[in-house]
């Protein structure tokens, strides 16, 4: 029998296409941003918070034709969850967004620099880890296929383990000054909104996993 | 309030077989929708229930329909009283026409033998209150079924329905042809009534299956000419967001039919 409601899922399949794009979009910031902050690069780091804008337009976008596809069709089963998990992953992607724009400002709030190399080496390292889970993440969604996002959890032990050897670093190094204990505290807090990232990636993935299934992770 | 039991139902008119060894449990206190495509047989199955289906000529059903454990088609039971038990209520609005508002009401009651007018009032007060009715037409009782709105007629044939007391209402697509808001006033009512009545509805609109009932059925057809038969029911909690066959899945999102 012929489908009936050919215009209503174009509609979703276009929601879940700006949903991948806005994902880019997250993973072009992580770069951005952190390269603004380790670079110590001013412009750079206000071009990332002028381009979260963007993402944010995005997102309300996004949210709003969601909202208009719940009202007008009324939605069941796999398409509603396939709505309701846009509006979960759109979330978590605009934290992200808004997450890099804190890394961009560091390098303002840390400003000339340099970061002592040890704490410089692990930043980048949680950039790419960052990165790579929100791909895998991204992947999981486009693909409606949770299986490929059950790697993630596991992949957030490598993440948790960089922030805590991020911690010990700082310790090490011994502030003396009020200043120094001020910078200690800006780097710590870095260090936290990488971690953040990760953690909205593996959510992205348990949302995917309820979209696909209709069952909620198991540590969801 | 009783319990409805179908066990391996199957219906025909003449040789045709329009439904195919439906079982189902029917649970009281509770509204449960049947839904499927035109031609799954979610209209005939509720001519079953109450010995509707047997009236037209030619038709027959096998298999049995329990009341609280009772079979309705078991020799010596007398269908007229079985519809008594188990009320209906129609796709049109179908009052009798040139009858008083207040007749209407009464009218199975009369046929059932009660007289006393002072009872009679009472209960169509009942009736009318019941099926959301009696404030709009307190005042104008003697006036014809017929003067009444679409969706008033409907409520009309509701309070007639439920004046002979019955345990089991079946509802067949009671708002297909009433506006939205009228749909609306009547699937509110259906959610006061399920609290005396153990209701069944057949609807189109899977919309108000979601909003109204409590469990839904789906029916299906393979193909034109097949019987139709159940393929999944369950908590409409369960069947609107993650149902198990994909074939309900299909249908209640659209993806054929």
């Amino acid at each position: 029998m012929p489908e009936t409601r050919r215009v209503f899922h174009e509609e979703l399949e276009q929601l879940h296409t700006d949903a991948v794009r806005l994902a880019a979009m997250a993973s072009e910031a992580i770069q951005a941003g952190t390269a603004a902050l380790l670079d110590f690069d001013l412009a750079a780091a206000k071009q990332v918070v002028a381009g979260d804008k963007e993402l944010d337009d995005l997102t309300h976008s996004i949210e709003e034709r969601t909202y208009l596809l719940l009202a007008r069709q009324q939605p069941m089963a796999v398409d509603l969850r396939a709505l309701v998990t846009t509006l979960r992953i759109i979330h978590e992607l605009e934290r992200i967004g808004d997450l890099m724009v804190n890394v961009a400002k560091g390098a303002r709030r840390l400003y000339p620099g340099p970061l002592d190399p040890k704490v410089r080496g692990i930043l980048d390292r949680m950039r790419r880890q960052a990165t790579a889970q929100l791909q895998l993440a991204t992947d999981t969604y486009a693909e409606r296929d949770p299986a490929k996002g059950s790697a993630l959890a596991d992949m957030d032990d490598v993440m948790d383990d960089l922030q805590k050897e991020l911690y010990r670093t700082i310790f090490g190094s011994g502030a003396h000054d009020e200043a120094e204990v001020q910078r200690a505290v800006q780097v710590a807090l870095l260090g936290r909104y990488f971690e953040r990232i990760a953690d909205h990636a593996v959510n992205i993935g348990e949302r995917v996993n309820y979209m696909v299934t209709g069952a909620f992770s198991p540590e969801g | 309030m009783k319990r409805v039991e179908a066990n391996h139902v199957s219906a025909w008119y003449g040789g045709f077989k329009a439904v195919d060894d439906v079982t189902l449990a029917i649970e009281p206190q509770q509204v449960t929708a049947l839904i499927g495509p035109s031609g799954c047989g979610k209209s005939t199955f509720i001519r079953t229930l109450n010995r509707l289906h047997e009236v037209i000529p030619g038709a027959r059903i096998e298999g049995e329909v329990l009341l609280d454990g009772e079979d309705i088609y078991a020799p010596g039971i007398d269908p007229v009283s079985v519809r008594r038990t188990i009320g209906m209520v129609f796709q049109r609005p179908n009052p009798f026409p040139t009858m008083s508002i207040r007749d209407n009401v009464s009218a199975g009651l009369r046929l059932n033998g009660m007289r006393k007018k002072a009872e009679l009032e009472a209960v169509v007060e009942r009736a009318l209150q019941g099926a959301g009715l009696w404030k709009e037409v307190k005042d104008r009782l003697d006036r014809p079924g017929a003067s009444l709105s679409g969706g008033q007629q409907q409520r009309l044939c509701i309070a007639r329905a439920i004046a002979v007391e019955p345990q089991v209402l079946l509802m067949d697509e009671p708002c297909s042809a009433l506006d939205p808001v009228s749909t609306l006033r009547i699937e509110d009512l259906i959610a006061e009534l399920k609290d005396q009545f153990t209701i069944v509805i057949v609807t189109h609109n899977m919309q108000q299956a979601a909003r109204v009932s409590d469990s839904t059925a789906f029916f299906n057809l393979e193909k034109a000419g097949d019987p139709g038969r159940l393929v999944e029911v369950g908590p409409t909690s369960t069947i609107f967001t993650r149902p198990e066959d994909d074939r309900t899945e299909a249908y209640i999102t659209g993806r054929f039919g």
